[in-house]
């Protein structure tokens, strides 16, 4: 007679894992910092009319969350729409526009939070300069004003919603799925890169920059010919508009690297992942201390501080460009960046479970 | 906080007396990302001119001079681009054929914000062999361009790049690279299934015995 219990056995095999899967589909329970998150968009959506909260909370879906760009006002996004998604500042009022920003520091860390802003102010000195030769009618702004905010879905502590805070030069996308927040995709950039506030002097990019000459000059002769590619690099590669596309990596494998300059490859790429908050950050640079191994330094141009240079950082769960804009001297003051997981962008791993 | 904002901006220090404009202002960007495929090659380029240069594009563009991009103009650009590019895979001419093009509008363009996307793909012989070449070169406004040439990571697990060899502008590219052999996905799970009933039923034979 046919014996049944390998067959039992095997059916059990497979009800535990279905058991195991739908188990791994629950949303984990929320941090308090999605849950200070979800306050802070509740707060600022409470202090809008009902058009206003129309425009500033609308469908997460595959089409909306991929609306920001490196762009000012007045463009064609690369992804054909022609304005962010959200309110801007400056149609909000002052208590608003204090919530919006609220908002959008809850969601970040104290260092993410000061990085957007000099963002913002830097466009508004852009915009100081640009306003006395603009042609009349002309729909293209700099500045403050323009920069959006944009809540993707409802917040909430367990199912997926999204805050995009973005502007000419700052698209920031953060991801919320219960106790995860995920940044990429994420695009910073800075014209001017170097301006003065307050009597204080500011760069917005400016660790990214220092960082990663101290990184190419801190590796040995070897090293640094299998960082520095032979050619230029002029821009971005896999700026705004490219979701979804992955190229293959070039450059020095850190495999082969000092524990000292792996050290200084995760500091640098800390710059793009402690824009979210702590404990986010911390969790993705032990995915990224996991991948090191795997993870290349490539480097094009001038090894020489001061100097503009286009350098990216690629492994399995991270993509970092840095490219400065233009050529010669003045380049150094038109910074462009992008930062990506090939495997996460847009939580896409944490919505498949 | 606007009044905050206000008396801020009042200390910003305008440092560059530079042109305002925000970004390249006399290059014509070209950015070319190619897949590479079993039977086919895709090549994507955005070509994106800056404000001082982008007048004489969009004379190129706008061939009836009525100052609109028609889809018959922004198609024959497309294929004025493609005939500046020279792709040969294994030292054979690859034929491109436009699947796309998008145009930005005209003050975009002017503006230096523009851009032009371009798709093309063009069918290749669907040889297995441990090392094949593609070369690349973009010939297209040579005098005012920069350009930049990526392979794509490929979807097919089965090809992997070996190398990419660039110019020093990246107007040029040999990449190379390497087909596996594949088995056909939708046999996967069919075959793997088999398999295991059959170690099942196997199994299930021996216990009986």
């Amino acid at each position: 007679m046919f014996n049944r219990r390998p067959v039992i056995e095997l059916a059990i095999l497979l009800a535990l894992s279905s058991i195991s899967v739908a188990t791994r589909q629950r949303t984990a329970p929320a941090t308090d910092a999605t849950s200070r998150a979800v306050v802070a968009a509740e707060a600022f959506l409470a202090t809008l009319d009902q058009s206003q909260r129309a425009k500033a909370n609308i469908d997460l879906n595959e089409k909306t969350r991929t609306i920001w760009s490196n762009l000012p006002v007045g463009t064609t996004m690369q992804v054909g729409a022609t304005e962010r998604n959200g309110l801007r500042l400056g149609d909000m009022t002052p208590p608003q526009e204090k919530a919006a920003l609220a908002l959008v520091a809850a969601t970040l860390s104290g260092e993410g939070y000061r990085k957007a802003m000099e963002i913002v102010d830097a466009d508004e000195v852009l915009e100081t300069r640009s306003a006395p030769t603009r042609k009349p009618g002309a729909p293209i702004r700099f500045g403050r004003a323009f920069f959006y905010v944009s809540i993707l879905g409802k917040p909430s502590t367990t199912d997926t919603w999204m805050l995009q805070f973005g502007g000419h030069h700052l698209g920031i996308n953060v991801t919320l799925a219960g106790r995860d927040s995920v940044l990429t995709p994420t695009h910073t950039g800075a014209q001017p890169a170097t301006y003065a506030l307050d009597g204080r002097t500011i760069r917005p990019l400016g660790e990214e920059n220092d960082k990663a000459f101290a990184l190419i000059n801190a590796l040995n002769p070897e090293q640094q010919k299998q960082a520095v590619l032979g050619f230029e690099v002029r821009n971005l590669v896999l700026g705004p508009g490219a979701d979804g596309k992955m190229i293959q990596p070039e450059g020095v494998r850190a495999s082969t690297l000092t524990p000292q300059q792996r050290t200084m490859l995760l500091e640098l790429a800390r710059e793009w992942v402690g824009i979210l908050g702590d404990e986010a950050a911390a969790a993705k640079m032990k995915e990224l201390q996991s991948g090191i191994a795997d993870t290349y330094f490539a480097w094009a141009g001038p090894t020489t501080i001061g100097k503009g240079a286009y350098f990216r950082i690629q492994g399995p769960a991270v993509f970092i460009e840095y490219a400065p804009q233009g050529q010669g001297d003045t380049n150094v003051d038109h910074i462009h960046t992008i930062y990506r997981d090939p495997t996460n962008d847009y939580a896409a791993r944490m919505t498949k479970r | 906080m606007r009044g905050a904002w206000a008396a801020a901006t009042a200390g910003i220090l305008l440092a560059l007396s530079a042109s305002p404009s925000a970004h390249r202002l006399d290059e014509y960007l070209q950015a070319a990302r190619v897949s590479l495929e079993h039977a086919r090659v895709m090549l994507e380029i955005d070509l994106m001119p800056g404000a001082t240069i982008a007048e004489a594009i969009i004379d190129h563009l706008d061939r009836d001079g009525d100052r609109k991009i028609s889809p018959l103009e922004a198609d024959s650009y497309g294929q004025d681009v493609l005939r500046d590019i020279v792709l040969e895979l294994d030292g054979r001419p690859v034929a491109l054929t436009m699947a796309d093009i998008g145009v930005s509008s005209l003050d975009e363009l002017r503006h230096g914000i523009g851009m032009i996307q371009l798709r093309a793909s063009g069918d290749v012989d669907p040889r297995i062999s441990m090392r094949r070449e593609l070369h690349f070169k973009n010939n297209h406004q040579p005098g005012t361009s920069v350009y930049l040439v990526n392979a794509l990571l490929p979807s097919d697990p089965g090809i992997k790049v070996v190398a990419q060899i660039r110019d020093a502008k990246q107007r040029e590219a040999r990449i190379q690279y390497s087909i596996s052999p594949r088995w056909p996905k939708h046999l996967y799970w069919p075959v793997l299934g088999a398999a295991a009933l059959f170690l099942v039923f196997r199994r299930s034979k021996s216990i009986d015995r």
